[in-house]
């Protein structure tokens, strides 16, 4: 039996990639080397993951509804260049995958005035049953959501930093 | 500068999931993992005379430039953390390692983190090499981790693997 969502659902965006999310790097989130630390860019990206899955109807009210959770599996981080106190972010985030209970998804951070691309961010998200806290397929009414967003998604080149395999690459 | 502990992996990194760390699925959040992460890092730097002092002395700083997480099992508020790190490799200016972090009772492995940490020149913030204290300990270390067997999160890569 699937879940079925109660609350009013956001406008959905299929544009590709989703591009929505903005956010300002807090000056807690600053650390001794006077740079937003390597943890709260994952916060940020994590928050950026929200803003896809409230896309598929999944925000805060999935949970405050008792309904259900998302959970990161794994994530993986290119730390590309230095964000400081007050800095605004721009995200874009693209589909790569998915399946009946998993989202495979590529997040970019912007320096939102200077453009340059800050880091990068591919995760794992899967649906989690409220009541079990285990794994459960999407609600009907975010599958169909995610799907007429991968018809859109899946159009897009393959993210460069994608797929990357860590090591020390000896020339 | 502390002596050099011997162990491997190195294993005398401990915390505990602090209230602020928890989000509205009323486990550690995915952003404070690597939180907790970072300092199991800040005590390998220090390890290697490149802590925090090292930073404050302007000599030098230590740049992660590339991490993955694998979130194994959920831990809670005031749960006890035990990190252990293993140096998987090193050159002249970075080492590659592996955070594993467990719940320090129930003894279930939590999560794990493989890193790239780079050293950085104070003044011009591009990468150096590991000066020259830092080098021996870090070599020594290197060998007694190069014992270990490699962790099966090593190298991962992220996907939707299909049945």
């Amino acid at each position: 039996m699937t879940v079925k969502l109660t609350y009013d659902m956001p406008e959905l965006v299929t544009r590709a990639p989703l591009d929505i999310h903005r956010s300002t790097v807090l000056p807690e989130w600053v650390d001794w080397n006077g740079h937003m630390n390597v943890a709260f860019y994952v916060a940020a990206f994590d928050q950026a993951s929200g803003s896809f899955m409230r896309n598929m109807g999944l925000g805060r009210n999935y949970v405050d509804n008792k309904l259900g959770m998302t959970f990161v599996l794994e994530t993986h981080v290119t730390y590309d260049r230095e964000m400081r106190g007050g800095a605004p972010m721009r995200f874009t985030t693209q589909l790569l995958d998915r399946d009946a209970k998993r989202v495979h998804v590529f997040h970019e951070m912007y320096h939102a005035e200077q453009g340059y691309l800050a880091a990068t961010n591919e995760t794992i998200v899967m649906n989690i049953d409220y009541a079990t806290r285990r794994s459960a397929p999407w609600p009907k009414q975010a599958a169909e959501r995610l799907e007429a967003v991968w018809a859109t998604h899946k159009e897009l080149p393959r993210p460069a930093k994608s797929g990357r395999m860590m090591g020390l690459k000896k020339s | 500068m502390i002596d050099l502990d011997p162990g491997a992996p190195l294993d005398i990194h401990r915390a505990k999931v602090l209230p602020e760390w928890i989000d509205w699925n009323g486990h550690m959040n995915v952003g404070y993992y690597v939180v907790a992460f970072d300092k199991a890092t800040d005590t390998l730097c220090q390890q290697f005379g490149v802590g925090w002092e090292y930073t404050r002395e302007k000599i030098g700083m230590t740049f992660v430039i590339e991490a993955h997480v694998t979130y194994d099992r959920e831990v809670k508020e005031g749960d006890g953390l035990r990190i252990t790190t293993q140096i998987l490799d090193h050159d002249a200016k970075r080492i590659h390692y592996m955070h594993e972090m467990y719940h320090a009772d129930e003894g279930y492995l939590a999560a794990t983190n493989e890193l790239m940490l780079m050293n950085i020149d104070f003044a011009t913030r591009r990468s150096a090499p590991w000066p020259d204290w830092a080098m021996p300990r870090i070599e020594k270390a290197a060998t007694a981790h190069a014992r270990l067997p490699r962790p099966k999160q090593a190298g991962r890569l992220i996907g939707i693997k299909r049945k």
